[in-house]
């Protein structure tokens, strides 16, 4: 092997100082900010993780009655209400748990998650879910809508589990308590109501209310806000079962109609959603809170960021080999005089581009140590405002866009220019002189 | 035996699609230690010719044998090897590299042919002292007068113990003094090692150097020895 052009390379970059410092320089301060902007982009990026990581996130999950009542004539809603399936609805409901189950005033009370009706799902399935990756807690919810045979009042009753965190994030949680007390385990015959509904009938703390027939004792009043889980009423699960069974016609068997689920953390969450989804047979409505519009948002500033390092480089390509093609011109003479005296196209080839392949690499390399020098010489985290270290600017990432960069820019910067040249015929470069 | 014959070059360029006739059919031969003049007036194609005879550019017809090899069939890349290895170059006005002194301007002509550096060195330094610039061995060609660089230009064109030497008017630049100088110093490489060499030029070439004379002229080419020299 021969090395002769590296030899020519190193004395022409050692006689045109200027320009070689000129390139070198550019690709130092290229790197170096790139590797700086990137250092700080990744960092932010394990910082809003770190957020996204630490924000629990939630969504409730049923699957929607499977008969339209209102595609049932009288007859058959009559024969409904007492336990017996039409027809048109056995095919519906030969996948489906609970058909069995119709309330027994089946126009006015039913399972239901705010206004929808719904389908009964088993226990097992929140099980299930709760042993999904990336789940922290599933809880099942019994919400049964009641008509009051007094004055036809509808209202809606929840049934929870105790110590349940998806309940907490859910639905009717401790810390929504304005009034009174939460419920406890023994808790029999006491419900905590809802603040609107206690508001507009005139409930509190120790008033008495009929449910199926049943006397119950308000003993807290909750605000439940924005929860996507909202009842009327709330009780402990077995509670809910209790008077739930006196208004269908077959008891529940280890059955609730809704599913609570809390999430590990945000970035899990919409991993969560499709596998429960998944599991359900992709029919279930799967109702969230507002993480979703927000990873986006920040997923989107993100690939921009992306879009304009890679325009940066990439334009930062095309400016050497522009600037490189300039040099190489002036030096066209030169090389119309080294084909005179026998040098081969690859011979002036490989030296026109390990020069520009050196300086390429010689900038890059300085470009990381000035990097990490600013990286580590500048407070960014003070600049910044937080408290964190960015740490080092050294990654696979930017390494592997640094040594692309670099070898790409040195060998187009190099080959471009010379092949350009080389097209010309040397005689008529020297013609010209 | 010729060191080079050409037979039946023809030559014309495409100006955007006009063919311009340079030369067609001429034929001539050089012998070992010949000195030949192509003469003509400015434009005939004598610089075009001497081009096409060190296979930095290409005839439209006709062959160029050089020491039993056929120009006209081989590759740029061997082209350029036959270059490297037994042509020498010279040329109106230097050529050489500006960014390069003088001893790195000798030397490039042995590079890339596999001699390690000390003994490239070794005979640059030896041509440029024989030439009596052993102390010019650094000095950049703008360090250098006119004359000089024109011995350098010959150190660079012999320095390869060539077989052949192109030369396109390569007293044109120079006065009549520097001239000879060069000449004599040219002559007396070119006698020694019985070296071959083709000059063009229109008038201000000594034809005393030349052993014939070629006259072209209207696209072919005369031998006017007889009547010349
Ligand atoms: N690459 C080219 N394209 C088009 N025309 C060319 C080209 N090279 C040379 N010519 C033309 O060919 C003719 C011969 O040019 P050439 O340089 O060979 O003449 P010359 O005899 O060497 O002249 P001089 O004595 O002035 O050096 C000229 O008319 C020139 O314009
Ligand atoms: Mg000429």
């Amino acid at each position: 092997m021969n090395f002769d052009f590296l030899l020519c390379a190193t004395r022409e970059l050692k006689r045109n100082k200027r320009r070689t410092m000129a390139v070198f320089t550019g690709y130092a301060i290229a790197v170096s900010l790139l590797l700086v902007i990137t250092a700080v982009t990744i960092f932010s990026k394990v910082h809003q993780t770190a957020i996204i990581g630490t924000t629990g996130t939630h969504f409730v999950t049923w699957l929607p009655s499977c008969g339209d009542l209102s595609s049932l004539t009288e007859e058959e809603l009559s024969k409904l209400a007492k336990g017996i399936i039409p027809d048109k609805c056995k095919q519906n409901c030969a996948n489906c748990t609970g058909c069995n189950k119709k309330p027994k005033d089946i126009l006015n009370e039913g399972f239901v998650i705010n206004t929808n009706t719904t389908r009964l799902l088993t226990l097992d399935l929140a099980n299930e879910i709760n042993k999904l990756p990336g789940v922290r807690n599933a809880s099942p919810f019994l919400m049964f809508r009641f008509r009051d045979p007094t004055d036809n009042r509808l209202f809606t009753v929840g049934g929870l589990f105790l110590g349940h965190l998806a309940v907490e994030t859910n639905s009717c949680g401790t810390n929504e308590i304005i009034e009174g007390q939460y419920l406890s385990e023994n808790s029999l015959s006491k419900v905590i109501v809802d603040d609107g509904y206690a508001l507009n009938n005139g409930l509190k703390v120790g008033s008495k209310v009929v449910i199926a027939e049943e006397e119950f004792e308000i003993i807290g009043v909750a605000a439940t806000g924005a929860d996507p889980v909202k009842a009327d009423f709330y009780m402990l699960f077995g509670e809910a079962e209790r008077v739930i069974n006196r208004r269908i016609h077959n008891p529940l068997e280890k059955e609730a109609n809704i599913v609570l689920v809390e999430s590990v953390n945000g970035t899990v969450h919409k991993k969560v959603m499709e596998d429960v989804n998944k599991l359900m047979k992709n029919d279930s409505i799967l109702t969230s809170g507002c993480y979703y519009p927000a990873s986006k948002a920040i997923g989107l500033n993100e690939k921009l960021l992306w879009v304009f390092i890679a325009v940066i480089l990439i334009s930062s390509i095309l400016l050497t080999v522009k600037l490189q093609l300039a040099f190489v011109v002036e030096r066209q003479r030169d090389i119309a005089i080294l084909k005179a005296i026998g040098w081969s196209n690859n011979s002036v080839i490989k030296q026109i581009v390990s020069e520009s392949f050196i300086v390429s690499v010689a900038g890059c390399v300085s470009g990381v140590l000035i990097s990490l020098f600013l990286l580590w010489a500048v407070p960014i985290e003070q600049v910044l405002g937080v408290e964190m270290d960015i740490g080092s600017p050294i990654n696979a990432l930017s390494m592997a866009a640094v040594i692309i960069f670099s070898v790409f820019s040195g060998v187009l910067s190099g080959l471009v220019p010379v092949l350009f040249v080389l097209k010309k015929h040397p005689l008529e470069v020297l013609r010209r002189n | 035996m010729f060191v080079l014959s050409a037979e039946n070059l023809s030559k014309s360029f495409d100006i955007r699609g006009n063919q311009l006739k340079i030369f067609s059919d001429i034929s001539f031969a050089v012998k070992p230690g010949e000195v030949l003049l192509i003469s003509g007036r400015s434009g005939v194609g004598k610089s075009t010719l001497l081009g096409i005879l060190s296979g930095l550019d290409r005839a439209n017809s006709g062959k160029i044998i050089f020491k039993d090899k056929d120009l006209t069939a081989m590759t740029l890349n061997e082209l350029a090897e036959l270059r490297a290895m037994h042509i020498g170059m010279i040329f109106q006005s230097f050529n050489l590299i500006q960014t390069w002194t003088a001893l790195e301007n000798v030397e490039a002509v042995l590079m890339h042919r596999g001699i390690n550096a000390a003994e490239r060195k070794k005979q640059a330094i030896a041509i440029l002292e024989e030439l009596g610039l052993g102390d010019r061995l650094s000095n950049l060609p703008a360090e250098l007068s006119v004359g000089q660089q024109q011995r350098v230009a010959i150190a660079r064109t012999m320095v390869h113990n060539p077989s052949l030497i192109l030369a396109d008017e390569p007293t044109g630049d120079v006065d009549e003094e520097t001239a000879s100088e060069i000449m004599t110093l040219l002559m007396e490489r070119v006698k020694k090692d019985n070296i071959s060499m083709i000059a063009a030029s229109h008038g201000a070439f000594n034809k005393k150097y030349a052993d014939r004379e070629l006259l072209l002229k209207d696209g072919k080419i005369f031998d006017v020895t007889q009547a010349t020299i």
